[in-house]
């Protein structure tokens, strides 16, 4: 192995070449290589144009499928919702997650406050007019004590786990002790199918609006997304990453990122985001480092693909 | 939306091999990125070799 | 005051000479390249160059209407598929210029510069294409945001860079890492025109006087 010296030294014969040039014409060059990927890319397009599958809404969710659509309402309202309990940036449902010390979720802290319980059911309701026992229904569950408005949603989960969808869009859930629930939430359903919730979602906070984080919550918390990804291979544990709609070729580039979160210990971790980031991380400041970390940087001389590479130099030199 | 000549809004065909699962279009650009790296360093370039 | 008091206490005579010692005409804009630049590994450069101005032309005609116009018509459609399909070249041109440049070295002999801001823009290029994966308005867009929503709270940024926001990330997408993209490529391609092509390595038994002309 050479000392640190002669590796320095050599590297200083590599700083200038002062062998021999020949006429190379690099601006014909940029003009073909535009030519041919233009012309490559316009082939593509023709034979296999780009996907675009419609987005999903709320109203759409809440015709297709309103027993989940009701379900995962009552869990926004009790608060045990995926973005109920998720923590920072939206609640303080949990602390987030975290590696070894290192807790930036936490940190990050509570910027784009979401009350899952006002903002996706009580609000909405609020905002409908003409409708006095609906009114009457939401004053009563929001006065009742936390005890019992536990008790209203826990039982109505329990029968929604029995719930029909009926012909005319409405849900038929077995009888049980729901309180002002038997109002609200089938008020709550009419309302989404009729894009209603779509809108007041969108526009809570202004007329120009361009931040969709409320609505893809509510989505995102029911099931309707996820079936539509998992018929697409675009679940994390399918290396959804990957993927593209249809058979589109995907984000090849993104294999190493999604493969850890198929293996072990992130694939059972309920930190696996932060884990991953911080392995991607890392290697992501190996790949920029590289000229200065041995053995990394002798790899190429080791396994010598150059040889093929400058074949015509060496044997003319 | 303009027909393509070859509709490609169809679920996948995927390969299996273990715990790993690729679509095939994936696997597709894969080898094309390999054959073309192998055909870069392999096929010959036109013209002569440098004057001195 | 003589011409070269001028000069000395001139920032812009001061930033010109630099400009011109590092990289004089024929440096920018060379019309030879040493002998050993005979391999069609050397093109793939210029593809990812090229790709990137196909990305940036289909990508602005995209801007021109708005981000629902290609939803709406078949033109809008076909501009979105060429942004698509050239987005999907540019890594695989790109990827392929970087497994070529590792197995030549081609940090060596004081180019690490050059190594360092192609794999910066590798790296740029990820969160860019992101940007425009959640600016489609499609399922497509309503999926990845939700998802990868997590990685970004997991690691304290996601308050910050909200990826369920449409207008904060159709702006990245569109203005903010593009010219991140383009601006390290501008100082890649200047490094690599100032250090010259990476000469190929010395063979092991090859003499110390080697490759030096006489």
């Amino acid at each position: 192995m050479s000392s640190r010296r002669e590796r320095l030294a050599e590297d200083e014969g590599y700083r200038v070449w002062k062998g021999g040039y020949r006429p190379y014409d690099i601006v014909k060059e940029a003009c073909i290589a535009l030519a041919v990927v233009a012309v490559l890319t316009v082939l593509l397009t023709i034979l296999f144009s780009s996907p675009d599958e419609k987005p999903s809404t709320v109203a759409s969710w809440a015709h297709t499928d309103p027993v989940d659509f009701v379900t995962t309402a009552t869990t926004e309202l009790d608060g045990s919702s995926g973005t109920g309990g998720y923590g920072p940036p939206y609640n303080h449902g949990s602390d987030g997650q975290h590696i070894l010390f290192l807790r930036p979720q936490k940190w990050m802290g509570v910027k784009i406050p979401i009350d899952t319980a006002k903002d996706f059911v009580l609000a909405p309701l609020r905002s409908i007019p003409g409708q006095p026992a609906l009114q009457t229904a939401v004053s009563d569950y929001e006065n009742a004590s936390a005890k019992q408005q536990g008790d209203w949603t826990a039982a109505y989960e329990k029968g929604l786990g029995n719930a029909r969808a009926d012909a005319d869009g409405s849900i038929t859930v077995p009888a049980g002790n729901y309180g002002p629930l038997t109002t609200m939430m089938p008020a709550l359903l009419s309302f989404a199918q009729s894009g209603g919730l779509d809108g007041v979602l969108l526009t809570s906070k202004q007329f120009y609006q361009t931040d969709y984080t409320k609505p893809l919550l509510l989505l995102a918390d029911g099931s309707l997304l996820s079936d539509r990804a998992q018929a697409e291979h675009l679940l994390g544990e399918q290396w959804g990453m990957m993927n593209e709609t249809g058979s589109y070729p995907g984000q090849v580039w993104l294999w190493l990122y999604t493969f850890w979160y198929q293996i072990k210990p992130f694939s059972t971790s309920a930190n696996a985001d932060i884990l991953v980031m911080a392995v991607m991380g890392a290697l992501s400041l190996v790949l920029i480092l590289v000229p200065f970390i041995p053995g990394v940087r002798d790899i190429p001389r080791w396994v010598p693909i150059y040889k093929l590479i400058w074949r015509r130099h060496y044997t003319s030199g | 939306m303009p027909a393509a000549i070859f509709n490609l809004n169809h679920p996948a065909h995927y390969v299996h091999w273990h715990f790993v699962q690729i679509s095939v279009s994936n696997v597709i650009v894969i080898v094309l990125m390999l054959i073309v790296f192998a055909a870069a360093i392999l096929a010959p370039f036109p013209g002569r070799g440098g004057s001195s | 005051m003589s011409a070269t008091e001028t000069d000395e206490r001139s920032w812009t005579a001061g930033l010109r000479r630099r400009a011109v010692t590092a990289l004089p005409p024929e440096k920018l804009l060379p019309d030879q390249q040493p002998s050993y630049v005979a391999s069609w590994i050397y093109v793939f450069g210029v593809l990812s160059l090229s790709a990137l101005v196909v990305i940036i032309t289909s990508g602005s005609i995209l801007a021109l209407k708005g981000p629902a116009w290609w939803h709406l018509t078949g033109i809008g459609h076909f501009f979105n598929s060429v942004h698509l399909w050239s987005v999907e070249i540019f890594f695989f041109v790109m990827v392929i210029h970087l497994w070529g440049k590792y197995w030549m070295a081609a940090w060596r002999g004081g180019r690490a510069r050059v190594w360092i801001t192609g794999a910066v823009t590798f790296l740029v290029a990820i969160p860019c294409a992101l940007t425009g994966y959640v600016s489609q308005q499609n399922f497509d867009a309503q999926w990845i945001s939700t998802q990868a929503k997590d990685a970004m709270n997991a690691v304290g940024i996601g308050a910050f860079f909200n990826l369920l926001d449409f207008g904060q990330m159709y702006s990245w997408h569109v203005l903010l890492l593009p010219a991140a993209v383009v601006g390290i490529v501008i100082a890649h391609v200047l490094l690599v025109r100032k250090h010259g092509v990476v000469p190929p390595f010395k063979l092991p038994d090859a003499s110390p006087t080697e490759d030096v002309s006489p």
